[in-house]
């Protein structure tokens, strides 16, 4: 590849944003605009007895009070559970929840406003752990009333392939154990924003902090009556999001309402508290895991039954639920496999997608598992792993498609940099090492909400100033999409990136794209942008051609010339450019990218489908303190397949991103509830690794080179941080020999351990 | 901006300070104050900005005794060679406060003086609207213990750890005049009131007059940097063999406990460290493990004192 492709590039908006002068959603201002604040509930589980606004509606400077019953079109990400209200009506199922909204002059009326609204609320009964869940109550009592049988079960997923229980009763090495882990949540920068304006022609123009502008696009539309053409979303700079951005959420849809109402622009800004109290991050869990394994150290079977922590609300839950059971599928063959996963309300902050999306809790869990089986089968752990991996090409028992493989590769190459023969099991007592591997789906092969179209469209479009413009309704998040999407044009069209500008995320400009989850971007508008790209040259080729009278075919875009081998035809791109759009002036050729048809026929075939899957292999070494039961993380190795790295300087920011979000759930990082209440919702007290307590990473880009990736690519965003986690429990055991089945691993969890207590 | 003022000299301060008696928050560094101030902590109408006042900044060693104006910030302190070579425990202690950022504003005066904290306390206004608001602030219980009478939350300043460890004195000028006092006697066993400063006062200067033979110091925090203490044990013996051993972190003022090495025994020192701790479940880190650790560094510290 000649171009900028497989090439260290720095992301195109870079400067723009390290100069501050990049433009987030809370940066926008418009003449005349209104603030909108909360009031939140106080009570976690409650009927709203009483709401009166009737004050607030005449405190100087507010234009509008809204409750819930005025938006009463319930939504959702999955179109499966729209158990969600933008205000909450008639009654509260967490603390923190919005009860009433006020749009004001100034933020701070608007917020005195907030206050002064007379609320009361009678106490039902409380569901804050899965157990109380899963008890029986009233009808009255269910956190919704659509739950079945008493219980608040919001969701059972169950797939069965093969009997595996009873294999477990009978085989040769079997381990049955169970985790805990605390539920997490992303901690990005940017709070969310979102600002609304109702415009002259009877249209609306959101522009909000999200992942998924077109399920934002689409959900407004469902809420507040409106024909999806009289909406635009637009999606500016984005600090962060990891899932967190990726549901619409309920400011979202009362900014927009504010704006219909008063007819005026409107803006509504997080406090950072208000990010940790809307969450959506991490469920959660609790796992019963059995795995048995033969004679010869293959493993026979795995079996799980898994509980998740949802919150009061659905979200992504039902994904969530399925994809801690299926993504259990890889990276080793298991064919006799099961799981059951339940997702319960509680009356907490709900949970959704975050980095890794239901995948990263029981891959901690069965890479611990793997390792005490290799323990007691006395093998090296990376042995046992080497000897279980899936090969290339082949389907997995629940009938996912692997193509490209390179994990073996990738444990080959951390196990040899990190000298493992020589210094596994060998270290002195308080220093370990620990291995494990991972695998994750390069976007889901399948659309969130069932239609025709094809999963992402993009248009490049050329016109007489010589330049490039990709539209493309991709969300850049931080994760460099944008880059991606000039880094393929300039690629294809033998041009600098300087030729090649983006048009992004607005659903009245650019077509549809799905949004920034489940690592879809690179694979799915990388190809798309290929296409689009593609075609443009071949229009070009063939008007030159014709012109000059050579082959099509024949012609060579490279550094900004279009010429011939033997160079009868040398043109400069703007001489071609000339040539191509002689007599049709600008010109626009779209790509797009539908999934492969793939996967079984049974009920929850589906999920977990994907048209690659990346892999990666992790050791972490660490250093214990006897006394304190402190952990240090010292050292990560890390190599992950990508696939095709089309930017190895992001792939490499990806995987260590990864490790540090992998290192903050397992060390330190945990959201704590008290009475339903979040006890650490600011970045002090959610305790998020510092530079100090990030470790020395050793990253390896594996290139597997998939044959349906753009160039070869896979994912890069989620796959890197499943090994994070149990790569450092186990080097912990390796260290002191205690097994951590709960996280975070605080020192006072490992103190208890080694002190012998449970 | 009429609240704010920031005066010149410690005169004016003084004199300001009587003005809006009752209603006025000085700031040092500001670092700490601030956030009451977001969380509507701290609601007094006035500020007074102590960063004008040059006198207040200096670092000096005079007749053997290290003097440190009120107004030094801590990345002073760290990169001030003096200190460095003939007070590691200072330097070590300040290092282990915050994080380099803000250390470049914080002030030794503030970090003395820094609010006791509680994780039931220092939250926003809606977050305790949600909780219920406690003793220490508009409410009648207790969060933690449910009792109506005493606050437990921590004094957390790690260099009170160590300046008590060392035995330091501090100057506190009132519109009445001066006063001189050991550091640890600024501190109340109460979680509500943990200064018995009089009103109007000045923290100006800190003099440290010993320099160990032998120091120690350790921080428990989740995190290596950024974190509060969840227990502080700053250590010295001198050249008596007096060893003054400070805890902080762990109850409402800083607990030492002050004896010859002639009779210490490591037994004697963990109980009347313990018996004098007034721990509570108010802190991130689980409450028995706080208890358990405080055994662990004193054992440390004993053992360190033995191989020297
Ligand atoms: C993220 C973060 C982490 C922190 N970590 C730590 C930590 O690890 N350990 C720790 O001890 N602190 C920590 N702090 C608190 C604070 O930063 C430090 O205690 C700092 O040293 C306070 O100094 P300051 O000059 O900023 O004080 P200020 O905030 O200005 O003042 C603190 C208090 O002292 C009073 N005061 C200050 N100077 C005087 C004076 N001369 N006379 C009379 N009254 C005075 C003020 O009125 C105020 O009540 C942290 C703060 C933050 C935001
Ligand atoms: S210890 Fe009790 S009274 Fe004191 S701040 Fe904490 S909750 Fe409030």
């Amino acid at each position: 590849m000649s171009g900028p492709i497989g090439k260290p590039t720095p992301f195109i908006d870079a400067v723009q944003k390290v100069t501050g002068q990049a433009m987030y959603a809370g940066d926008y201002r418009m003449p005349n605009m209104l603030y909108v604040r909360f009031l939140r509930s106080t009570e976690s589980h409650a009927i709203i007895s009483k709401l009166d606004t009737s004050e607030a509606e005449s405190y100087p400077g507010v234009c509008a009070v809204v409750i819930g019953k005025e938006i009463p079109i319930s939504f959702g990400v999955l179109p499966i559970s729209p158990d969600e209200n933008a205000i909450a009506i008639d009654k509260v199922r967490y603390k923190g929840e919005i009860v009433a909204a006020v749009a004001a002059e100034t933020i701070e009326a608007a917020r005195e406003g907030a206050k002064i609204i007379q609320v009361e609320y009678e106490p039902i009964r409380l569901f804050l752990e899965p157990e109380d869940s899963l008890e029986t109550c009233a009808f009255h009592e269910q956190i919704h009333s659509h739950t079945k049988n008493g219980k608040n079960i919001h969701k059972t997923a169950e797939l069965r392939f093969n009997e595996p229980e009873k294999e477990i009763k009978t085989a040769a090495h079997v381990r049955r154990e169970k985790f805990k882990f605390a539920g997490v949540t992303h901690a990005f920068t940017e709070p969310h924003s979102t600002i609304a304006v109702w415009n002259g022609d009877d249209t609306l123009t959101v522009i909000s902090a999200t992942q998924v502008p077109h399920y934002l696009h689409r959900n407004l539309a469902k809420v507040l009556g409106l024909p999806m053409h009289s909406i635009q979303v637009k999606k500016p700079a984005l600090g962060g999001g990891f899932g967190g951005k990726s549901d619409p959420f309920p400011h979202e849809i009362i900014t927009a309402y504010m704006a219909m109402k008063t007819k005026r622009p409107v803006k509504c800004t997080f406090s950072r508290e208000e990010v940790f109290i809307t969450n959506h991050g991490r469920h959660p869990t609790e796992i019963d895991m059995s795995v048995s394994c033969d004679q010869n150290g293959k493993i026979t079977a795995l079996d799980t039954d898994i509980i998740i922590d949802g919150g009061a609300y659905g979200s992504f839950g039902v994904v969530t639920s399925y994809y801690n059971g299926v993504l259990l599928q890889g990276p080793y063959r298991i064919n006799k496999f099961g799981f059951r996963t339940r997702r319960v309300y509680t009356n907490k902050p709900q949970c959704g997608a975050m980095r890794g999306h239901g995948a990263v809790n029981p891959r901690y869990a069965v890479e611990v598992m793997l390792d005490m089986l290799a323990h007691d089968m006395n093998m090296d752990p990376c042995d046992l792993r080497i000897n279980n991996f899936l090969p290339e090409n082949t389907l997995t028992v629940g009938q996912l498609r692997i193509t490209s493989n390179g994990v073996r590769e990738c444990l080959d190459t951390v196990r040899m940099k990190c000298d493992w023969d020589n210094r596994y099991g060998k270290l002195p007592s308080g220093h370990g090492l620990g291995v494990a591997c991972g695998f994750f789906i390069s976007g889901s092969a399948l659309p969130i909400i069932w239609n025709r179209y094809p999963q992402t469209v993009v248009h490049a479009k050329l016109d007489f100033d010589g330049r490039i413009v990709m539209f493309s309704g991709a969300s850049d998040i931080g994760q460099g999409s944008d880059t991606v999407l000039v880094q393929i044009a300039a690629e294809e069209l033998g041009i600098t990136m300087g030729h090649v500008q983006v048009e992004v995320a607005d659903t009245k400009i650019t077509p549809v794209d799905l949004g920034s989850y489940s690592s879809r971007v690179t694979f799915m508008v990388g190809n798309a942008a290929k296409t689009a790209a593609t075609k443009v040259r071949e229009e070009m080729a063939k008007a030159i051609a014709k012109e000059k009278g050579v082959i099509a075919e024949n012609l060579i875009f490279n550094n900004c010339r279009i010429y011939t081998k033997d160079e009868t035809v040398d043109l400069s791109w703007e001489e071609g450019v000339e040539i191509a759009l002689a007599g049709r002036g600008a010109f626009v050729e779209s790509g797009y990218y539908i999934s492969p048809k793939l996967g079984g026929t049974f009920k929850g075939a589906g999920a977990g489908l994907s048209p690659a899957y990346s892999f990666g292999a992790f050791i972490s070494e660490v250093k214990v303190n006897p006394n304190t039961g402190e952990v240090n993380v010292i050292k990560i190795w890390g190599a992950h397949d990508c696939g095709k790295a089309l930017n190895p300087l992001s792939v490499e920011g990806q995987i260590e991103g990864s490790i540090h979000m992998g290192l903050g759930q397992a060390m330190s990082e945990e959201l704590r509830y008290k009475n339903g209440q979040q006890m650490n919702a600011n970045f002090f007290d959610y305790r998020i690794p510092s530079s100090l307590d990030t470790p020395d990473m050793d990253i390896t880009i594996i290139e597997s080179n998939d044959a349906e990736g753009p160039y070869g690519a896979k994912e890069a965003g989620e796959g890197p941080i499943h090994p994070v986690l149990p790569s450092i429990g186990n080097a912990i055991y390796d260290a002191v020999g205690i097994r951590m089945m709960e996280l975070p691993i605080t020192p006072d969890k490992v103190l208890s351990k080694l002190r012998g207590g449970e | 901006m009429d609240y704010y003022h920031s005066p010149s000299s410690i005169k004016d301060a003084l004199s300001m300070a009587g003005k809006f008696s009752g209603n006025y928050t000085i700031f040092a560094g500001g670092t700490d104050i601030q956030i009451y101030r977001k969380q509507q902590l701290d609601t007094n109408e006035h500020i007074i900005d102590l960063s004008g006042i040059d006198e207040l900044n200096s670092i000096a060693t005079k007749e053997g005794i290290l003097h440190l104006g009120a107004m030094t910030t801590l990345d002073e302190i760290i990169s001030s060679d003096e200190i460095q070579l003939h007070y590691p425990l200072i330097a070590e202690a300040a290092k282990s406060v915050a994080t380099p950022v803000l250390r470049k504003t914080a002030t030794i005066g503030g970090n003395l003086l820094v609010k006791n904290r509680c994780v039931f306390y220092n939250q926003s206004q809606a977050w305790r609207n949600g909780m219920g608001s406690c003793l220490r602030d508009v409410g009648t219980i207790c969060q933690v213990t449910g009792g109506k009478k005493d606050c437990y939350s921590r004094n957390v300043s790690d260099t009170a750890a160590a300046l008590i460890a060392l035995g330091a004195e501090i100057t506190l000028m009132t519109p009445d005049g001066i006063t001189q006092k050991p550091l640890k006697d600024i501190y109340l066993p109460c979680g509500i009131k943990f200064h018995n400063l009089e009103e109007h006062s000045i923290l100006t200067q800190i003099s440290v007059p010993i320099k160990p033979k032998k120091w120690w110091y350790k921080k428990l925090r989740l995190r290596k940097t950024l974190d509060f203490t969840s227990l502080t044990v700053a250590a010295t013996v001198d050249i008596n063999s007096i060893a003054r051993v400070c805890l902080n972190g762990v109850s409402m003022s800083p607990i030492l406990v002050e004896q010859t090495m002639d009779t210490l025994t490591q037994e004697n020192l963990t109980r009347q460290a313990r018996k004098n701790c007034k721990t509570v479940d108010n802190d991130l880190m689980p409450l028995k493990y706080r208890r358990e650790m405080i055994n662990v560094f004193l054992e440390e510290w004993w053992d360190s004192i033995e191989i020297i």
